[in-house]
């Protein structure tokens, strides 16, 4: 991993250099082994049949030449209509969800009529459920059926960020009411905690939150219960775990993201972070000899809109050094360093004019294979951020920011619900729009009813009225984030109570930054990712890491001369981070906002427990710690970037973001609609 | 001090081997007349049971306890009584003992049932069979039964969990044995059941497969006893001669006669002394006989019984009960007399030590290599001791031996003293089990612990399990049972409160031992369970509490038909796999009113509940959801999945027809009339669509679309009056619909008629968007007509968009702007262009 050279480049990426502390590339590794462990549970050669929705997760995990090396001798995707499978061996791999089950049984009565004789395993992830045997016990398979699990847990999908990828978590917990996902969430951070230790203190906000807390004490408490030799210690490596209800800030979601990573998410649209781009942008015309590794990954059908064909492309940070210094940029500022690393790269390969002796030329060999696939990201980037720039120049998308900036302001709500009316009425986006009402009510407590009803009448007509579920459930107890005002008198007291007291939080909270710093000033502040508003989300976290960022701006003061970055800055100016205590100084703010709080400290089994409980408030000066960061229900690319500039902003503490997925204003709403972005896939399915 | 080793050995094959008779308890009075009575004896140090044998005559007046016809007693083997209960089935024709310390009784209507300890039973059949025409006989073993039907034929059962019997292959016999026996599958070849059968002066041999006539000639025979490891087979002739011969009938191994012995009456019974040597008894006086015929003779005042041990034989007299075996290698080596085999030289040494004599510096400098044997060997000798004081001399001069050895792991000396405390504590009279050294090895330390509980010793189960570092888990367990069972509902408590508190106490004396003894690993659900069956519903609840295991606890709750307190602590755990199983399960049971009512009167508690029922049934069994809804007066839900099934549906009638229900739904909650109406207008729509469809003779597709698009599509085919139409009959806002009309045209190319659009009236949304959308299209130069009809001050921007500079430059000029002017000409793409902006800010003079 990465080697603790002190002598950093100027432009090295601000890597968060947690890897030295916490080496999360383990999780992958569990997990990997884990497949071929089940894998290898069934004898011989294999078809595997696996659920769409898995193949994305999956990818991150493992790759198709390892299945081939374990068995898998064909791989389908889990959809209606027959199989046509040539291996005795078939291998189901999905998620309990009813509709694959149906699929499933299916396919094997259809053998059955057939009379193709199979065997057949099923591999749930990630675990087994009754309803699944239930289900195959109704349509009559449950016989012919091996059923076991595949744990797969977290998954790292940046050096310093795991997720459970679960896309659908939002609207499972909070549209149907099924908690699946906290579930399985809490025997996620389980895992965690057997690895790694027990968070000494746990901190969180959000009903979910609560319920999420509640059950990793119970399988802590299970797990000392069975015996001495289960019982865990206090972890080490982390000083706490703080857990975010998605419901505490549903702002941000809707808020359009500017970072670039988050941007790319917006227009482009990241999944299991694959991004689908044009060819061109990946293979180098002039190059033939560039990495085979690219071509590997699958070619996926490209949409008919389309004229070039697309390609999935794995974006990382440790393949693509570039990308790693991108990623967290405000969009505004990605342009400049574009620039500044294809002038660097050129001057890179100017240096073969220099070359004068025989060893100087080898020297400037050796370096062209790096400099080729830096040429290569380089590419990749510009042709991206192409890709953006256009969509960015949108009289929709500037409106849209525009109407954000007012509402998080509050300046002119009834102004702002009529842009949003002409929006609508120029054919936006059905997402942008409910995103855009949706931060209407939640910023100003609510929307005329009148004018409310006129917009959805507005909006059943422009998009269809079978959307009206989709605006029921946005209005409903739960979510509650479309509401009227003043509220009919016969909602329930749960909705009443939880109004969002975003006026009040704003200013306590220091979510706005004052509209006269230039962008560059605000660089060091987390307000820079939306380009002025610090998502409350990272503020609720600050307010238990970083309790002086909430504040003011900890780098504000001791900005360096020029540069934009204080990634370059001595260490030293850096703030220690302070001892996790809790909400403490922030109780009333915290408070304020619905949904339960807690805060709890976790005793290890074996280690002595008063020596430990102090050390953990008192951490040893040189002893960097990190703080999980965990969000129920998903949280955006704009997050992870804020929180990485929090953990920059410190040191001695550096932040694990987990979360059940990646999310954003579109994929909320869309999974709330049920309208998810078109899947696309052949019968024949790949990583 | 009590008799040196050898006072109870008696040689045999010339001094070569010893067998010694040890006395394990004396139990003059405590036992019936043996010979009044069938007994029958369990291995391992178990215990005896005994009935009385009804073809005996009794003489009344007795001093011996004895007991009524159909009664079954048992005793410890030191004459305790354990257990006493009374037959009312059918005769009784055979009992024997289970290898786990069960007794089984089997009787001719082909019914046996496993008592345990504590008198408890289980019942199990031989099947209808066996019922029809009755049980004759049985051979009863460690795993398995085979009874004799009254057919003559045999039936196999497997272990002891109620197994389907096995019919063993027909014997093809016309009258009953005189004798049989079995030898038990796990020291067959085959690994399947062997019966022997003694018929006429032959033997057959059946397994499940076939019956093998061994051709035998020397029968017929009164006794037959195959060894303890299924080798060989004792078998006594009618002439009274012993003849022994390996199972398979291919080796004659040794033969006695036994006519030659002075003893009253016929032999009553042939055992295994381990197994080389038989024991043949009769009325006062027991013959070992050896393997090569040398025999010893021991005397009793009474009947006696004999128990085959692996590496003995007990016997019980009217006195006494003996344990007679082969002596040990061990102890011979350290005891016989002239030995001088390293471990006796080792023990003398230790004597002369304790004695203060110098010999023992020189007894140990001779055997110095071999010094490590010696002391193994006489561990192990103190292994074989019964008498601790033996014992404790042995394990001494170990001690002493391992003292001058640099490096001995002591883990052996170790273990046999934990061993032997062990071992004498469990042979003590009260307990009663005079298990060997070699029978406990054999059994595991954790049997035995099992054993004690199922006499109820639990203190004894406990030390014994703590002093050996064992989990006191299944000690707890047996012994909260123990105390459910004992514990009955508080005698002469009237009404439930007496009932309750009596759970109370006995729920909280449970816990409170477990939490004591640190019994954490022990299921509380297993103990309720034990409870429930008993009938303690109220206790089985409260114990049940204590399961911090959610998934113990509810399919308990379930069976015990707590349906509400089930739902209730699978909601709480959190585990919505939990939930399904419980909902999916009183769904299957309950009927769906009550189901649906649990559901509902379970509130805001159980409202995950609620939603994860919905989860399911919207994928499964959405009729189910609809009459869920409906039972619940759910309007809104009701009405949502109406649309949902409506967005799937194909045909339009139906379509229309689910919408129309939704409407319904909504209109008859009264908080909804916005819903309602916005579901009218669908149905009005879809109406219209319909509609339009047959107007178009089906040509284009209307149906399903939303109120734009069918604005769109209508103006696309220029049916420009039926947009119209909608536009009044749905409200259409006017900027809506002039942006979709704006839309329309643009993307059919149809610029006149947007000319003639735009100058209908003047645009509500103005004539900027115009040009925007016709730039975006790639229509700039249509998009340019438009901008003369825009804000004044936009238009030269618009132009510049549009890339008409000239015009641009022009509007300039009239608004008479020279700095945009001098702006635009730093803009020009290229050189004409600038020319011409140059002509025109000269012009401007």
């Amino acid at each position: 991993m990465a080697a603790p050279t002190t002598t950093a480049e100027e432009s090295s990426p601000p890597q968060t250099g947690l890897n030295d502390v916490l080496d999360v590339s383990l999780l992958k590794e569990i997990a990997r082994n884990s497949l071929i462990h089940a894998l290898n549970s069934v004898n011989g050669g294999k078809t595997l049949v696996l659920d769409p929705s898995l193949a994305g997760p999956l990818s991150l995990v493992t790759e198709v030449s390892l299945l081939q090396q374990h068995g898998v001798d064909k791989m389908f995707w889990l959809e209606a209509g027959p199989l046509a499978a040539v291996t005795t061996n078939i291998v189901y791999l999905c998620r309990p969800r009813i509709t694959w089950v149906k699929i499933i049984a299916d396919q094997i009565k259809r053998h059955a009529r057939e009379s193709k004789k199979h065997t057949y395993t099923l591999l749930l992830v990630p675990r087994i459920s009754t309803l699944v045997t239930r289900v195959l016990e109704e349509e009559g398979v449950l016989g012919d059926v091996t059923i076991s699990s595949y744990n797969l847990q977290f998954i790292p999908i940046a050096d310093d960020v795991i997720s459970l990828e679960n896309d659908n978590a939002f609207k499972e917990i909070w549209v149907d009411g099924d908690e699946t996902a906290v579930y399985d969430a809490s025997q996620a951070l389980h895992s965690l905690q057997k690895l790694f230790g027990l968070f000494p203190r746990i901190v969180g906000k959000g009903d979910c939150a609560a319920r999420l807390t509640d059950l990793l004490l119970r399988h802590t408490s299970l797990a000392s219960n069975t015996g001495p030799e289960t019982a865990l210690a206090t972890s080490v490596k982390f000083d706490s775990l703080v857990v975010i209800d998605r419901r505490v800030d549903m702002i941000t979601p809707f808020l359009t993201q500017l970072t670039y990573e988050g941007l790319i998410d917006e227009v482009v649209g990241i999944k299991n972070c694959h991004v689908e781009v044009p060819v061109s942008l990946l293979n180098a015309p002039s190059n033939p000899a560039a990495p085979p590794s690219a071509a590997s990954t699958s070619t996926a059908p490209a949409p008919a809109l389309a004229k070039e064909k697309k390609r999935k492309h794995h974006l990382s940070s440790a393949t693509d050094p570039i990308y790693a210094e991108l990623r967290d940029l405000n969009f505004a500022s990605v342009g400049k360093r574009l620039n500044r690393v294809a002038r660097r790269l050129d001057d890179d390969y100017k240096a073969r004019h220099q070359a004068q002796s025989v060893a100087q030329l080898r020297d400037f060999v050796g370096k062209l294979g790096g400099l080729q696939s830096e040429h290569q990201a380089l590419r990749l980037h510009t042709g991206l951020s192409e890709i953006i720039v256009p969509f960015t120049r949108t009289d929709v998308f500037n409106k849209s920011l525009e109407i954000q900036q007012n509402l998080l302001a509050s300046y002119d709500v009834p102004g702002q619900v009529a842009a949003i009316e002409e929006l609508l009425a120029q054919g936006a986006d059905m997402q942008l729009v409910i995103r855009l009402l949706c931060l209407a009510s939640i910023t100003s407590g609510g929307i005329r009813s009148k004018t409310l009803e006129n917009i959805k009448r507005e909006i059943l007509q422009t998009y269809g009225y079978n959307f009206l579920p989709l605006l029921l459930s946005l209005a409903s107890p739960p979510l509650a984030v479309l509401l009227p005002n003043p509220l009919p008198a016969s909602t329930p007291a749960a909705v009443a109570d939880a109004k969002y007291p975003f006026v009040a939080l704003r200013k306590s909270l220091r979510l706005l930054l004052d509209g006269n710093e230039s962008l560059d000033e605000l660089e060091n502040d987390i307000s820079y990712v939306y380009s002025g508003y610090a998502p409350i989300s990272v503020r609720l976290v600050q307010c238990v890491a970083q309790k002086g960022g909430v504040l003011s701006n900890p780098a504000g003061k001791q900005k360096g001369p020029e540069e934009d970055t204080d990634a370059s800055k001595p260490a030293a100016a850096k703030v220690h981070a302070h001892p996790i205590v809790g909400f403490k100084g922030f109780e009333d703010v915290i408070a304020s906002i619905p949904g339960k709080t807690v805060d709890v400290v976790q005793q290890g089994a074996s280690s002595a427990g008063g020596d430990v409980s102090t050390a953990s408030l008192l951490p040893q000066r040189d002893q960097t710690t990190i703080t999980a960061v965990f969000f129920v229900g998903g949280c955006t690319y704009t997050e992870i970037a804020a929180l990485r500039w929090a953990g920059r902003q410190n040191q001695g503490r550096k932040f694990l973001i987990a979360t059940t997925g990646i999310v954003n204003g579109a994929s909320i709403v869309e999974g709330i609609a049920g309208v998810g972005r078109a899947a696309t896939g052949t019968k024949d399915a790949s990583l | 001090m009590s008799d040196h080793p050898t006072a109870s050995w008696q040689p045999m094959q010339d001094g070569n081997v010893f067998y010694r008779r040890q006395q394990s308890y004396s139990i003059s009075g405590k036992l019936p007349n043996l010979g009044d009575c069938i007994v029958a004896g369990c291995r391992h140090g178990g215990p005896l049971a005994m009935m009385r044998n009804h073809t005996k005559l009794i003489a009344l007046g007795r001093a011996a306890p004895i007991f009524s016809k159909s009664q079954i007693q048992v005793y410890s083997p030191a004459g305790e009584g354990l257990l006493l209960f009374s037959w009312d089935q059918a005769k009784i024709v055979r009992f024997g003992w289970a290898g786990d310390e069960r007794l089984v009784v089997v009787n001719e209507e082909g019914v046996y049932r496993l008592y345990d300890l504590q008198g408890d039973y289980e019942q199990h059949s031989l099947g209808s069979e066996a019922a029809e025409v009755g049980i004759i006989d049985a051979r009863i073993h460690e795993n398995g039964l085979v009874a004799m039907t009254g057919s003559l034929q045999l039936l196999d059962v497997k272990g002891w969990e109620g197994g389907k019997p096995l019919t063993l292959a027909n014997p093809g016999l016309s009258e009953p044995p005189l004798v049989w026996t079995v030898i038990p599958p796990d020291l067959t070849i085959s690994r399947h059941v062997e019966v022997l059968l003694s018929v006429e002066s032959t033997i057959l041999t059946v397994d499940n497969l076939e019956t093998v006539d061994q051709r035998l000639s020397r029968g017929p025979f009164t006794h037959m006893s195959p060894s303890p490891n299924g080798k060989s087979l004792a078998l006594l002739t009618f002439s009274g001669m012993l003849w022994v011969v390996s199972t398979d009938f291919q080796r004659n191994l040794a033969e006695f006669d036994t006519g030659n012995v002075v003893a009253d009456g016929d032999v009553r019974q042939i055992a295994w002394c381990g197994s080389d040597a038989i024991l043949v008894i009769w009325d006062a006086l027991a013959l070992l006989v050896g393997p090569f015929g040398d025999t010893l003779q021991y005397f009793y005042s009474g009947p006696t019984f004999a128990i085959t041990e692996p590496d003995g034989v007990r016997i019980i007299g009217p006195d006494v009960c003996d344990f007679v075996q082969k002596v040990p290698a061990s102890t011979v080596s350290v005891f016989r007399p002239g030995s001088t085999s390293p471990s006796a030289i080792l023990y003398d040494a230790w004597d002369n030590f304790s004695n203060r004599s110098p010999k023992a510096d020189e007894n140990i400098r001779s055997i110095r290599p071999e010094l490590v044997v010696a002391v193994d060997e006489i561990i192990d000798a103190a292994g074989q001791e019964w008498e601790p004081l033996w014992q404790r001399r042995l394990l001494n001069a170990a001690n002493f031996g391992k003292a001058f050895l640099d490096l001995y792991n002591p883990t052996d000396f170790v273990n046999m003293g934990k061993t032997l405390k062990v071992l004498n504590a469990v042979r003590f009279y009260e307990i009663g089990i005079p298990i060997t050294l070699a029978q406990y090895n054999y059994l595991s330390p954790s049997n035995l612990i099992a054993r004690l509980t199922s006499r109820n010793l639990h203190l004894l189960a406990l030390r014994v399990s703590s002093y050996l570092s064992l989990p006191p888990d299944n000690v707890l367990k047996h012994w909260a049972t123990a105390k459910i069972l004992k514990s009955k509902p508080v005698p002469g408590a009237t009404g439930k409160d007496a009932d309750m508190t009596g759970d109370e106490e006995v729920s909280r004396g449970i816990v409170e031992k477990f939490e004591k003894l640190g019994g954490i690993g022990v299921s509380y659900a297993d103990i309720a369970k034990k409870a429930w069956e008993v009938g303690r519903t109220g206790l089985a609840t409260m114990l049940l509490d204590h399961e911090p295991r959610a998934s113990d606890q509810v399919p308990l709750l379930l069976s015990m038909k707590e349906d509400r307190i089930a739902l209730q602590k699978a909601v709480d755990s959190g585990d919505t796999d939990l939930v399904y199983h419980v909902l999916l399960h009183l769904y299957k049971r309950l009927p769906l009113g009550a189901f649906f009512r649990l559901i509902e009167d379970g509130g805001e508690r159980l409202a995950p509940a609620s939603k994860l029922l919905q989860v399911y049934a919207r994928e499964q069994n959405p009729d189910m959801l609809r009459d869920f809804f409906y039972s619940d007066d759910r309007r809104v839900e009701s009405a949502v999945l109406c649309l949902e099934e409506a967005g799937r549906m194909q045909d339009s009638a139906a379509k229309a027809n689910s919408v129309k229900a939704a409407q319904k739904f909504f209109s008859e909650d009264k908080e909804r009339s916005f819903e309602a109406k916005m579901m009218d207008e669908y149905g009005r729509l879809l109406a219209f669509q319909q509609q339009l469809e047959k107007e178009t003779s089906d040509k284009i597709q209307f149906f399903g679309l939303s109120v734009d698009e069918t604005i769109r599509v209508c103006l696309l085919n220029g049916m420009a009056k039926k947009a119209d139409k909608i536009k009044s009959d749905f409200k259409v806002p006017d900027k809506r619909f002039w942006h979709v009309k704006l839309h329309a045209l643009a993307g059919a190319r149809d610029f006149e008629g947007l000319d003639a659009f735009s100058r209908s009236k003047r645009s509500p949304i103005g004539y900027e968007a115009f040009v925007r959308h016709l730039l975006e299209k790639g229509h700039p130069k249509e998009a340019a007509t438009y901008v003369p009809r825009c804000d004044a001050p936009k238009r030269v921007d618009l132009y510049v968009e549009c890339g008409e500079w000239r015009l641009a430059g022009k509007e300039c000029k009239e608004r008479n702007d020279r700095a945009k002017l001098e702006q635009l000409r730093k803009l020009s793409p290229n050189s004409m262009i600038a020319r011409e902006l140059d002509q025109i800010a000269t012009s401007m003079k």
